[in-house]
């Protein structure tokens, strides 16, 4: 178990925050997630935003209405003591085979892995990445994002100019398929499963699909 | 060397000699790969969730260091359990180094840390020795299922299940038991996802009757030397797990070797850090979780 300490709590709109911590010596992979305990020991996990050469852990949350741990973590403040696990995971953006090409499929907060795998590997970008919101303002580090190239963001409830109107899955016609091509897909359980079919019924292996959930009822995104 | 055990272990409540077996073999050796899990199901016997680590990752030159032990002691079979035991970093590797030298068992819930890793695991279908799983499908109704191990799992665990077969390992079910239950009609009930997944209708189903959280002390009867024999065969007797297998389980920064799987919450039933000095230890059947194995026979083992 480890104590980290909070170096900044960022708010991108009334639900959803990035967590910040002093990084100390916790070591990590792209994809890994670490449990934050609340102080009534309750935990959950949230998967690093950040790159491993920051000094800093990064955590992107969405405040659950009635969360015990993600309404507490909501509420600290630079200098307080947060409880964390070890890193740990079974998502590994990138890494699945050395050498081989990826695809990125993100919902909401789901983004953070790849956030994490972009940051640490900068000159190694992703075939293509597609990340979905509902709207323009709940979407993190956009511009990091569109300055690596091959992005496309979708926004389920707000008309934007430039970028898709509808859900990710809209834009799925936009993904290619080659044999050394790994797809990674994080964020909504409906999304990656609706994904995960579509990418198999167009001939991809599914040793070829990696998968990590987050669970939220809003399906909408 | 004979451990010391306090008055109060050796004698129950009442002051009669605790019921125990002596060990006769080790066909089974079980490996705990950790607590660690990436679902948190409310009735977990072993109080898994993630980012837990009561019982800490295994590591290969810890598993490495007791398949020797356990060769040398004529094993037949290893078993591994946790917490998720893909969640495990290491846990293909220890599975490579074990399916050199025997069949493994590997008992998972068959989601994401499992099927992301897919591509990982399909080579080890070349080793020496049959890998197989055992799939947790806790209920026959998906719904009552994803209650507990969280929405779409039960659909994720039945894909997993098909596929497995056809890409060469053996599997099995484990599953919950309910207090009353017509088991013959519940294990009847999965026959339609059976056949969905594409497994035999008559797939190996494991049952586990309620075993309480860790660490909790549900009221049961105590089993004493009498009991032992008064209620139970020499046949019974050597039935019960600990007879013939032992679980290795790291926490502290170190491995011990438990009596089985399911006494991992009572330091009493650390039997040594080697299989040598764990095998010359009478078992004492003081865990409650003992009286499920006195009172129905249950056994996570499937047999070796």
């Amino acid at each position: 178990m480890n104590t980290l300490t909070v170096r900044n709590v960022i708010f991108r709109t009334d639900e959803l925050f990035e967590l910040q911590f002093e990084r100390g010596d916790v070591q990590f992979e792209p994809g890994a997630c670490v449990a934050l305990f609340s102080d009534s020991i309750e935990s959950r996990p949230y998967s690093i935003a950040a790159g491993t050469g920051e000094d800093i852990l990064r955590f992107l949350i969405r405040r659950v209405p009635n969360g015990i741990v993600s309404s507490w973590l909501a509420q600290r403040k630079p200098g307080d003591k947060v409880q964390a696990s070890a890193p740990f995971g079974w998502f590994r953006p990138g890494r699945a085979v050395p050498g081989s090409r990826s695809v990125f499929i993100a919902t909401g907060t789901g983004i953070a892995p790849f956030l994490s795998y972009l940051r640490s590997n900068p000159l190694q970008v992703p075939e293509l990445c597609l990340y979905g919101v509902r709207r323009q303002e709940e979407a993190f580090n956009l511009n990091e994002l569109q300055n690596m190239g091959n992005f496309q963001l979708a926004l389920s409830q707000e008309a934007v100019n430039n970028h898709f109107y509808g859900r990710v899955t809209g834009l799925l016609e936009q993904v290619p398929f080659a044999a050394d091509i790994h797809y990674y897909l994080c964020g909504l359980d409906t999304m990656i499963d609706e994904i995960s079919s579509w990418l198999e019924n167009h001939g991809v292996e599914y040793t070829k699909i990696h998968r990590e959930i987050f669970f939220y009822e809003d399906a909408t995104l | 060397m004979k451990m010391q055990r306090s008055n109060e272990w050796l004698k129950t409540s009442q002051n009669e000699p605790r019921g125990y077996i002596q060990p006769q073999s080790l066909e089974e050796l079980w490996f705990h790969a950790g607590t660690n899990c990436n679902l948190r199901c409310p009735f977990c016997l072993e109080g898994s969730k993630p980012g837990d680590n009561r019982l800490e990752f295994l590591t290969l030159d810890d598993a490495q260091r007791f398949v020797n032990e356990a060769l040398e002691f004529g094993v037949k079979k290893f078993s591994f359990t946790g917490g998720e035991p893909f969640v495990n970093p290491e846990f293909i590797p220890i599975l490579e180094a074990a399916l050199e030298h025997r069949p493994c068992l590997v008992l998972t819930n068959a989601t994401e840390p499992l099927m992301n890793q897919m591509g990982d695991i399909l080579p080890l279908q070349n080793k020496p020795n049959l890998l197989s799983f055992r799939v947790s499908l806790d209920h026959p109704d998906p719904v009552k299922h994803d209650e507990s191990r969280g929405r779409g799992n039960f659909r994720k665990a039945l894909d997993t299940l098909g596929r497995l077969p056809r890409e060469g390992f053996g599997v099995s079910i484990a599953r919950l038991m309910l207090p009353g239950e017509d088991s013959a009609a519940v294990d009847k009930a999965y026959a339609p996802y059976f056949e969905k997944a594409g497994v035999p209708a008559d797939l190996t189903i494991i049952k586990f009757p309620e075993f309480h959280l860790p660490g909790s002390l549900p009221q049961v009867a105590e089993i004493t030397e009498d009991c032992m024999t008064r209620y139970l065969s020499a046949e019974k007797r050597a039935a019960f797990m600990c007879n013939f297998s032992k679980m290795v389980v790291r926490k502290n920064g170190q491995c011990g070797v438990y009596a089985c799987t399911l006494v991992d919450d009572v330091e009493n039933y650390d039997l040594g850090k080697t299989l040598r000095e764990a095998m010359e230890q009478r078992v004492l059947l003081g865990h409650h979780r003992c009286y499920s194995c006195f009172a129905g026979g249950a056994s996570c083992s499937e047999g070796v």
